[in-house]
Formats: C-alpha cells, sequence, structure tokens
C-alpha cells in the first residue's frame, strides 16, 4: 500500500468540503477521481499531498502519517501537478523541470550529475526533449501540462497527483496526456471530468459527491447508469466498447428522472 | 551541454565578482572626486589613504574631512541602500508573483518613515538605531497591513499592489499627521526634506548599522534562492516542492522590512529602485535568484551610486533629493513594465 486516507475532513467558514474520505490508492495504479464540479475533487487532492492541513482523519505514505512528514522528504517521495498553473517569470522548459529538483538538493547545494540526468530523462519521458531552451509563455496548453509533468517526473516520485490535468485540451492531447500517464508505471491519482476517459484509462474510480465518497473500485463497478444518472443527473447508456472497456453515451433526449412534464404543469 | 551553463561555473562567477569590484570601485572613486569643491584625483587618493590606512599624507583638512567624511560615507551609503532596496524588490517581486511589488510600492518605505518619525519627533532619542528600530516597527506594520488587505482581497496576486497603495497612503498620512501635530516648525522642515530622500547626513556610524544589515539580509536572502525559484508557479506549487511556504515568506518578508527599514530610517524614502533595478538584472543574467540577487546587489549599488552623483551635479549650487532622481528613471520604467505585463498569459 501506499498513499491512503483515512475519513479525511476538510472545510472552509463551517462548510465542509470534504467530509468523511476513506480511500486506498494501490501501488503502480491509476486511481481516477471524478465527480461533479464542486463535489470537493481538488481540495481532496490537495490534502493528499498537504497542500492544506486536514481538520480531521489522517494521510498515510506507507502507513505513515504525512503531518509527521518533513515537506522535503514528502515532495522526494509524492508530486503534485496543479490545474493549469502558470508563471508571468521568464522561465524556460528545462527551468521549469529543473524546478522539480528543489527537493533534492540542499540549500547552498550546486547543480549535479544526478540533478542533470533526472531532468532529461524527464524530458524525454513527455517527449520534450527537442523544446529544452524554449520559452514557457510560448509553449501551447498541451506542451504546458506535459512540462509539468515532467517538473513533477523530476522529483522521482513514487506517487504523483494530478488535478484534472486534461482540463481545457483537444481531445488528442487528452489521450496523449493520459496515455503518458498509463506509460509511468508509478502509483498515479487523477482528477478527471471526462467519464468516458476515466473508464479508459483508469485502474480503479473513486466518485465524489458534495465532499463525500460514494463509490469506490472498479470502472464498471462504480460506473453505472444509477449512479451516473443520481450523481451528475444526466440519463446515460453503459455498453462494452470497443477496447473492452466501457462506453458511456449521453442521452440526451431522455430526462434523467421522472420529472412531471412541463405541459401538465400548466395547466 | 546544458550543465555548463548552469552548474558550478567558477570562472564565470569569479569573473563576474571581480567585474563587479572594479565597476563599485570606479564608481566609488568617481562619487568621491566629482562635486561642489574641485579637488583632484590624486588628493582625493590621498584623503583615502589617510582615512583608511593613515598614512599621514599631506592632504588638507577641509579637503580631507570632504573626501573621507562626506563624500565617501555617502557613496557607501548610496551602494549599500541601492544594493538592499534592490534586493528587497526582487524578493517582494517573487514571493507576491507580481512584477510590480517593491517596498516603495507597496507602503513598506512609507511604514518605516512613519515609525522613524514617530521615533523622531515623539523624541524616544534621535540615535540612529532608535530611528532604525522604529522604522522596522512601521515596516512591519505596513507589511502586516498590506498582508491583511490582500488576503481580505482574495489573495490574488493583483489585489496585492492596491493594497500596498491603499497601505502607502495610510502611513503617508498617519507620518503627515504626526509631523503637522507635533513637529515644531524646524522640524516639519526636515522631516519633509528627509522623506523625499537625501545622502546628505550620512555619517560613518550610519555605516556601522547599515552594513551588517545589508549583508545579513542579502545571506539571508541567498540562502532562500532556491526556495524562491520554487514560487514560480505560486505557493501550493512551491509547497508541493518541499519549500516551507510559510516559514520561507515569514523570514523573507522580515528581511526585507529590516532592509527597507534601516535604509529609510538613515536616506528617507527612495522609489522604484526596487523596481527597476530587479528587472534590469533579470533581463541580463535571467530568472534564477542564486544569479538575480547578486546582480540585484551590485547593479542597485551602481544605480544608487550614479543616481548621487547626478543629484549633486544635475543642478549647479544645488542637490537634489535622490528619490526625485530615481523616480525621473523610475517612472518610466514603470510605465514599460506594465505595458508588457498587459500581455496575456
Amino acid at each position: 500500500m501506499t498513499l491512503a486516507a483515512r475519513d479525511l475532513r476538510w472545510g472552509v467558514a463551517g462548510r465542509m468540503i470534504v467530509d468523511g474520505v476513506t480511500l486506498n490508492a494501490a501501488p503502480g495504479r491509476i486511481l481516477g477521481l471524478i465527480g461533479p464540479n464542486g463535489s470537493g475533487k481538488s481540495s481532496l487532492l490537495r490534502l493528499l499531498c498537504r497542500l492544506r492541513n486536514v481538520a480531521g482523519g489522517v494521510v498515510t505514505l506507507d502507513g505513515r502519517d504525512i503531518a509527521a512528514v518533513p515537506r522535503r522528504e514528502l515532495a522526494r517521495r509524492l508530486a503534485f501537478v496543479e490545474q493549469q498553473a502558470t508563471t508571468e517569470v521568464q522561465l524556460s522548459v528545462c527551468d521549469v523541470v529543473r524546478l522539480g529538483r528543489t527537493p533534492h538538493r540542499a540549500a547552498l547545494a550546486s547543480w549535479s550529475e544526478a540533478d542533470e540526468a533526472a531532468v532529461d530523462q524527464a524530458l524525454a519521458r513527455v517527449g520534450l526533449q527537442h523544446r529544452h531552451d524554449q520559452l514557457w509563455h510560448t509553449l501551447s496548453g498541451g506542451e504546458r501540462q506535459r512540462v509539468h509533468i515532467a517538473r513533477a517526473l523530476a522529483q522521482e516520485p513514487s506517487e504523483l497527483i494530478l488535478d484534472e490535468p486534461t482540463n481545457h485540451l483537444d481531445i488528442q492531447h487528452q489521450l496523449a496526456i493520459l496515455t503518458l500517464i498509463r506509460k509511468l508505471g508509478i502509483t498515479c491519482i487523477v482528477a478527471l471530468h471526462d467519464l468516458n476517459l476515466a473508464a479508459l484509462f483508469c485502474d480503479e474510480i473513486a466518485l465524489m459527491q458534495e465532499g463525500r465518497l460514494l463509490a469506490a473500485g472498479a470502472p464498471e463497478e462504480v460506473l453505472t447508469e444509477e449512479t451516473i444518472r443520481s450523481v451528475f443527473g444526466v440519463a446515460v447508456a453503459i455498453r462494452p466498447g470497443v477496447s473492452g472497456r466501457r462506453h458511456i453515451e449521453y442521452l440526451i433526449d431522455v430526462p434523467p428522472f421522472a420529472v412531471v412534464p412541463a405541459a401538465s404543469s400548466a395547466a | 551541454m546544458s550543465h555548463a551553463a548552469h552548474g558550478p561555473n567558477w570562472p564565470a562567477r569569479i569573473g563576474a565578482g571581480f567585474l563587479s569590484l572594479i565597476a563599485l570601485a570606479f564608481a566609488i572613486a568617481l562619487a568621491v572626486t566629482i562635486g561642489e569643491m574641485r579637488i583632484p584625483l590624486d588628493t582625493a587618493l590621498k584623503a583615502l589613504g589617510n582615512g583608511l590606512f593613515d598614512l599621514g599624507l599631506p592632504v588638507s583638512p577641509i579637503q580631507q574631512g570632504v573626501i573621507f567624511d562626506y563624500r565617501l560615507s555617502r557613496a557607501l551609503m548610496a551602494a549599500l541602500c541601492g544594493g538592499s532596496l534592490a534586493i528587497s524588490g526582487a524578493i517582494l517581486q517573487a514571493l507576491l508573483r507580481n512584477p510590480l511589488a517593491e517596498p516603495y510600492i507597496l507602503g513598506i518605505s512609507a511604514g518605516a518613515s512613519t515609525g522613524a518619525v514617530a521615533v523622531l519627533i515623539l523624541g524616544v532619542g534621535g540615535l540612529t538605531l532608535g530611528l532604525s528600530a522604529g522604522a522596522f516597527i512601521g515596516s512591519c506594520a505596513a507589511l502586516a497591513v498590506v498582508a491583511l488587505l490582500a488576503s481580505g482581497a482574495g489573495g490574488a496576486s493583483d489585489r496585492v499592489i492596491l493594497s500596498g497603495v491603499a497601505t502607502s497612503q495610510l502611513f503617508n498620512a498617519a507620518t503627515a499627521t504626526i509631523v503637522t501635530t507635533l513637529a515644531s516648525a524646524e522640524q516639519a522642515r526636515g522631516v519633509m526634506f528627509w522623506l523625499l530622500g537625501n545622502f546628505g547626513g550620512v555619517r560613518w556610524g550610519d555605516l556601522w548599522i547599515a552594513t551588517p544589515i545589508a549583508f545579513i539580509g542579502f545571506g539571508i536572502c541567498m540562502l532562500h534562492a532556491k526556495a524562491l525559484d520554487a514560487f514560480a508557479f505560486g505557493a501550493d506549487s512551491a509547497a508541493a516542492l518541499g519549500v516551507a511556504v510559510t516559514r520561507v515568506r515569514v523570514v523573507l518578508f522580515v528581511a526585507t522590512a529590516l532592509m527597507t527599514a534601516v535604509m529609510v530610517s538613515i536616506v528617507g524614502t527612495v522609489g522604484f529602485v526596487g523596481l527597476v533595478i530587479p528587472h534590469a538584472a533579470r533581463f541580463l543574467v535571467g530568472a534564477s535568484h542564486a544569479r538575480l540577487l547578486p546582480a540585484c546587489l551590485v547593479g542597485g549599488a551602481l544605480f544608487m551610486i550614479g543616481a548621487d552623483i547626478l543629484s549633486r551635479v544635475l543642478v549647479p549650487q544645488q542637490i537634489l533629493p535622490i528619490g526625485v532622481v530615481t523616480a525621473l528613471f523610475g517612472a518610466p520604467a514603470f510605465a514599460v513594465i506594465l505595458y508588457r505585463a498587459r500581455r496575456p498569459a
């Protein structure tokens, strides 16, 4: 076991955002986190990498409470890719990836061969070696996301947490990013919006609603017509896709619930 | 290939350090020889020798006093002040992620002057240490107000500047209130002149305080150079990279407030150095703080010595306040940065 959460609670201004979540990430597998907007996915991810302090419950890494792990040590184990993080600073691609070496370097240590190797390898894994010296603000959205993933990989983590890494990307880049994540072979927890992509790429899926974890398990167990209708409020038909994974088709003419037709209420 | 540019390139570092020292020595030599009283270079060098090493060379006491006690202390103070303010600007820009952040615009200088004026007028003691301590309390208070306003307004980086403007106004009003209600006419005139920035009153005693503060501040900032780099994508990103965000922020904000406060208590409020120099330095050496901060130290020092020389020669028979000279350069630079920051992300 790697990263686990037990009965996590966190809120702002008296409102619970994450309410009693218990979760286990299996080693080397991809855990997809899905749920409607505002269901607490981003907050949960931030609690898992201790960017926020839990109000209740505990996050453990190999059984050890992460609140007791020094932040630098934690960053050598656990990397986080934020949603759409950008900067005004003039940085090149390799400058950004180099930031991933921060937790491995002492305050006055100079740049080492090991650091350089980790950066080169991270860039190669996301396929951006040739963009080494390109400036950050000239990159496309998909390239920026890949650079962020390379930065996270330069941390040499064994657990990677990604907050909607496919947001605002076209479908080609969405697939490219998720294929890349699948190939990493490290434990990943990734928040996703697209249910089909979640079904296609995740080994396990956790479904959140209003801060609570409704279901967790294999995609075919979690993604059912009933759960999707009740959580997302859309009618769907689910059948096996060509890939062998489940395919979710949205039914726009079918009302998600047995609502009273508008005409009859007018009469 | 690439690690040549980023590894411990000692020849380049030593070369840059050596060039910086030569440039600084040259600037100080210029500052010591240029002025109302025409003093030839060889006399100036003799006076320096007498002052520093007690050589007993023949120099008239007046010239000796002008060169050593007046112009040299003034030039060194200008160097320390410029370097400290430029570093403070670079730190604030990195931590607040706003290219317009600097001690003057954020009201930290205003807070420091309120604190110093309070000590001066309320008479806790005219000693520099008393003034500096007052200025430090004032600058920390201003920083706290900015932080409170900015976080109350949602904490976005553009709110910080608005909060700074408000804080600046608040503390300037406080200073004006203290001066108009409690100061004598003569005190008021002195305070107003000092507020605009003025190296005229600098004596050796001031350097004994400013020198350690400038170098300790620089050292603390250099120790945090890598952490500062990690703030490029925001505080959460820095935290995820293993930076103890709260501790680093507190340490560096206090260091910035301290450097600003000590310089303001000696020299008065000098604007725009903290804004212009970091941007110019970034243009020359890049965004990495391990190179940016030393470049700011040297660049700020050179800029301020130059500004001080200009303030003495621009208008014959008269010394312009140093803040006026820096603003003449700083305001257009501010406009350029504002214009460039328009670029959509």
